[in-house]
């Protein structure tokens, strides 16, 4: 009997929530899946959030070693991905909270696109920067709001999750940032 | 500020269908979808190796810890009843050999007196920021004018609850381990709790 197509019990990705039960039995090396599965998207949303690269993956990596130190406080590991971008948001606000514009140096400044790149390569670096741009001019909040939905592809169920807000806040809130987004991608172009 | 309309929300959230956009509707929709399109790129960037790391960093003993705990830098703060420091007040003064230098600041009904003291040997500048100052720096900047590492500073605050933290070296946040109280920052950090009490009058 063929077995193409088929995927038998063991070929079957691991759920969320049989990972965090390996792991909280023992089996630290279980909580590298859990990195390989949200790791890309939480970087993007801690540098989306925080505009550096650096502390992005500052705020990410000590997210990450909170929650597997914390695993077991995880009360829905079925909605482990939630309860992850909650903690690694936490550590968002709070690096928005206590960084001032002087903190930063020019070693944290996101890279230049090199000249010597190609015509292609530049245009797309500049129209990174003047989305980028227009995105630090929203509030934290709108910020959030609008990249959990729209970058992250949340439903308003999850973002409620990963906020602690309640839904028509966070509707509100994802309709001003995309107004105040068109505006200010407007006066960036 | 940019108008948009309920319908093209609702395109957005995945409710209606976008065949009934207007074209200027279509054009806000195209710009937010570039925008996404390159927001949603993924750094290149992995912190794999480093998390796990520290996963497999095996947990310290309670001698490490306590060994740790020694040689670490760490706020130190004393807590005493206020009939004790009124005691140590006075008994500090009949002991002093300096002349009091002036009268002290004056206080209003609802203010009082806090006093940050924390040990951080080393340090080249220590401040506290708190609710008081609504988390910026440079308010309330500690001394150590005999550079034996204890930092000090006492401030008039109005009469309540505070929220504060430390700040070492301009950088280094540091929660008071010996406040006694303390409140998650909603952040994944707690901050230390000082209630001011009106001065005894």
């Amino acid at each position: 009997m063929s077995g193409a197509g088929v995927l038998s019990a063991t070929d079957r990705e691991p759920t969320d929530g049989e990972v965090v039960a390996q792991v909280l039995a023992g089996d630290a090396e279980a909580f590298g899946i859990v990195i390989r599965r949200y790791e890309a998207g939480l970087l993007r949303y801690a540098t989306r959030m925080l505009g550096y690269p650096d502390a992005a993956a500052d705020a990410v990596a000590e997210g990450l070693v909170r929650a597997y130190r914390h695993l077991a406080t995880c009360r829905d590991p079925g909605r482990l991905k939630s309860w992850l971008y909650r903690i690694v948001g936490n550590r968002c606000r709070s690096h928005l909270a206590r960084r001032s514009t002087s903190d930063l140096s020019l070693d944290d400044a996101p890279p230049i696109a090199d000249p010597s790149d190609n015509e292609a390569a530049t245009e797309r670096a500049e129209q990174m920067a003047q989305v980028e741009r227009a995105l630090e001019t929203l509030s934290a909040e709108k910020r959030e709001a609008f990249l959990l939905k729209h970058v992250e592809g949340m439903s308003y169920e999850e973002m409620a999750a990963v906020t602690g807000e309640r839904i028509p806040t966070l509707k509100m809130r994802v309709h001003r940032a995309r107004a105040a987004l068109l505006e200010a991608l407007k006066e960036y172009e | 500020m940019t108008h948009i309309d309920p319908l093209l929300h609702r395109v957005l959230d995945g409710e209606s269908p976008s065949d009934d956009l207007t074209p200027s509707q279509r054009e806000q929709f195209a710009a937010l979808q570039r925008a996404v399109r390159l927001l949603a790129e993924a750094p290149a960037a992995s912190v794999a190796a480093r998390v796990m790391a520290e996963v497999r960093r095996p947990p310290r003993s309670l001698g490490q810890r306590v060994a740790l705990w020694l040689t670490e830098r760490h706020a130190v703060t004393i807590s005493v009843r206020p009939v004790w420091s009124l005691a140590l007040a006075a008994a500090l003064a009949a002991i002093a050999v300096i002349p009091a230098r002036g009268p002290g600041p004056v206080l209003g009904e609802q203010e009082g007196i806090a006093q940050f003291v924390g040990r951080f040997p080393g340090a080249k500048s220590v401040e506290v920021v708190g609710s008081f100052t609504d988390w910026r720096p440079g308010a309330v900047v500690l001394r150590d004018d005999d550079q034996d590492g204890i930092w000090r500073a006492s401030v008039v605050l109005p009469v309540g609850e505070h929220e504060y933290m430390f700040v070492v070296d301009g950088e280094r946040w540091v929660t008071d381990p010996l406040a006694g109280r303390y409140l998650d920052d909603g952040f994944g950090r707690q901050n230390a709790l000082l209630f001011v009490r009106p001065l005894a009058r």
